[in-house]
């Protein structure tokens, strides 16, 4: 045989979406707040806007089982299902910064508005940026409230590594964590990538992930740093 | 030994966590545990969840286990196990979607509550869009007056009444005051109000459920009918039919109808030749953009009717910046204030400008290490050279230190990366300048500002 390693296999994992598993720091704190403080909101409808990775999902599901909402995927609404999702308390609507039915959104938007119901959009920007043609629809995205989710800190970086290989069912001691720590790119896309790749590198050598396994993916991925 | 007895020592226990760790880690992640039981000097200990698990046994484990000892010499060790509390759902998991797939369509859950047999077939009006808090300037008077007089009358003097006017300029508010009036003055009066896509569904579900009669009896019995946004209906070729005939209905009965769009019925995109000149027989009364006057004027009212202070700076820089409509202006003083509110703080002309930064700025620049060391460079009056240089003396390390810290907290380079970009150095001799810059922030206020300073311009 050529090569003694494995061809790894993506089994797919299922993060952890409850209120216990998210991690709050200084980054999220005014997002968490937010859904924390539902229904006292300053609107009927909130936006979410941060990078990819950084835990809007997580949060769609907090708000969700919190107001006993619907929440579904921007290219799922349709004006067809708009009046039904509109009878529900309040509905999640994701990363509706791109490829979303722009006449459903302005409906969804209005009835819930009329009928005092919430709604929860997410989205990489702040919806004043998000590209939309229909002049009605941009205009009430310009007004709704907006709570940023910025760049991680160390300490959430650090909780969000292990959360990641938590996820992905790998056992990791301080040291890896320790390691990785100063020598990563220093984003939630960041952490998300190195994750996997390690996940990939420990499956394919069958090694538990190690401070030299570490150290290895990491020079594969920038070929200077150990 | 007995229950109260453990539940006293477990409580010393979470007292000296809280001491040693702080109030919020302790929040995040020692709050959630609680003691299940102590059997043969082993205690146990449960998390809701295997992530917290993990993260409490990594870092607080060794702590945990020497807190119980001291406080009862006969526990030998400490088990944490995951037990989920009661109110998570068992197969929640099974509806998540997996990372990296967009989640599944949403299953339409039956409505949360049913939807009453006698249902209103207008939309509800809202409470806060009344005459007297409608702010009146040049580009909104003749609209306004339009409205009142109609509101005011029990004659129809003109018919249709069609307001129109841009996006967000207050055409709903001043439709929802109209119908309030009229319900105030005369309770009697039936007034129906809702928007034209509103009209549209439930014109579609009466023909689904073969049910268009009782949908003209509804319409056609009303005393003043509006709708909002009636633009919507262009293109919607039966809806549109269906409207006309209500439309000429209730004229020939001498019934009061007003109408908005956001534009004037002979540039209505969509909308079948008749209807056009049925609508515009009226009195047709446009809004206009807001001048700054106006938009002062809507600040300083709405400001009031939220109950809250806005320095006078804030209200004039709002006005000078969101011009495009009323309600992007409502909308971004709405935000201002909320933020504040969760924050504690007072409103000021730099909170203002953070809020707002993605309505004020089309977009948020990538700032680069080399921008970076270039603004440093310059503030502190040194050779850009010299942030790749070896000299060590302190003119130039210190501010080869700011900018390191600087590129940490700016942009999500590696450190290994941002040692390179300074001359080759090593990541732990960025951890080091990261950290004496945060002393000395920490120690030094003026130093503090400087670098706050520094930050505020490399980010606008």
């Amino acid at each position: 045989m050529a090569d003694p390693t494995q061809i790894p296999m993506d089994f797919g994992h299922l993060p952890a979406f409850s209120d216990a598993d998210f991690l709050a720091a200084a980054s999220n704190a005014e997002a968490l707040e937010w859904v924390r403080r539902w229904p006292a909101w300053p609107a009927f409808a909130l936006a979410l806007a941060g990078p990819a990775g950084c835990g809007k999902t997580h949060l769609a599901h907090m708000f969700r089982d919190r107001s006993g909402g619907v929440l579904l995927a921007a290219a799922s609404l349709t004006e067809d299902n708009v009046p039904l999702l509109a009878e529900h308390m309040a509905v999640v609507v994701e990363d509706a910064d791109r490829g979303v039915d722009e006449v459903a959104l302005f409906h969804l938007y209005n009835l819930l508005r009329e009928t005092g119901r919430f709604l929860l959009l997410t989205g990489r920007q702040a919806p004043a940026r998000w590209r939309r043609a229909l002049p009605d629809l941009r205009s009430r995205l310009a007004a709704m409230p907006v709570a940023a989710i910025h760049a991680p800190d160390d300490g959430l970086l650090e909780a969000l590594l292990l959360k990641l290989f938590v996820d992905r069912q790998l056992r990791v001691g301080p040291d890896v964590l320790s390691f990785i720590l100063p020598r990563m790119e220093r984003s939630f896309a960041g952490a998300r990538a190195l994750v996997e790749a390690i996940d990939v590198a420990a499956l394919a050598r069958q090694r538990p992930v190690t401070v030299p396994l570490v150290r290895a993916v990491l020079l594969g991925e920038t070929g200077r740093d150990g | 030994m007995n229950d109260d007895a453990v539940r006293a020592q477990w409580n010393r226990v979470r007292g000296r966590l809280r001491d040693e760790f702080g109030e919020a880690a302790f929040k995040s992640w020692l709050n959630p545990l609680t003691l299940a039981d102590v059997r043969n000097g082993q205690v146990r200990i449960c998390v809701p969840t295997r992530f917290l698990r993990d993260w409490v046994v990594t870092h607080y484990g060794d702590r945990i286990r020497t807190l119980w000892s001291k406080e009862n010499a006969a526990i030998n060790g400490v088990d944490i196990v995951v037990l989920p509390t009661s109110g998570a759902k068992p197969n929640a998991a099974a509806n998540e979607p997996t990372a990296g797939k967009a989640p599944p369509p949403a299953t339409l859950l039956p409505p949360c509550e049913p939807t009453a047999a006698s249902e209103e077939i207008g939309a509800p009006l809202d409470p806060r869009y009344r005459f007297d808090n409608f702010v009146v300037g040049k580009p909104n008077e003749f609209a306004y007056a339009a409205a009142r007089r109609v509101a005011e009358s029990d004659t129809v003097s003109f018919n249709p009444l069609f307001l129109y006017g841009g996006v967000g300029l207050g055409k709903t508010h001043l439709m929802h005051a109209v119908a309030w009036h009229i319900r105030e003055r005369n309770p009697r009066r039936s007034v129906i109000y809702l928007s034209a896509e509103k009209f549209m569904y439930r014109f579609v579900r009466a023909l689904r459920f073969q049910d268009t009669m009782a949908f003209k009896e509804q319409f056609r019995s009303v005393d003043v009918l509006m709708i909002d946004d009636v633009q919507f209906i262009g293109g919607k070729d039966s809806t549109q039919e269906e409207f006309f005939h209500t439309f000429n209905s209730l004229v020939d009965q001498g019934r009061q109808i007003i109408i908005s769009a956001d534009k004037s019925p002979s540039d209505l995109q969509g909308m079948e030749e008749r209807l056009r000149s049925r609508l515009g027989c009226g009195l047709v009364a446009d809004i206009h953009a807001t001048s700054y006057e106006l938009r002062l004027g809507i600040i300083g009212a709405k400001a009031e009717q939220m109950g809250v202070e806005v320095p006078r700076k804030v209200a004039e820089f709002l006005a000078h910046k969101i011009t495009s409509n009323v309600r992007e202006l409502e909308g971004a003083l709405n935000r201002v204030v909320a933020h504040a509110q969760l924050v504690g703080r007072d409103i000021t002309l730099e909170s203002t400008q953070e809020v707002l930064h993605d309505l004020l700025r089309a977009n948020d620049r990538r700032i680069t290490i080399e921008e970076i060391q270039k603004k440093v460079a310059e503030h502190f009056n040194i050779r850009l050279a010299d942030m790749h240089s070896a000299r060590r003396a302190r003119q130039v390390a210190r501010p080869r230190q700011v900018a390191m810290y600087l590129a940490k907290q700016l942009t999500s380079r590696s450190l290994p990366e941002i040692g390179r970009k300074f001359g080759g150095r090593d990541h732990t001799t960025v951890m080091h300048a990261v950290k004496k810059v945060e002393e000395l922030r920490d120690a030094d206020s003026s130093f503090d500002e400087d670098i706050e300073l520094l930050r505020r311009m490399l980010e606008t």
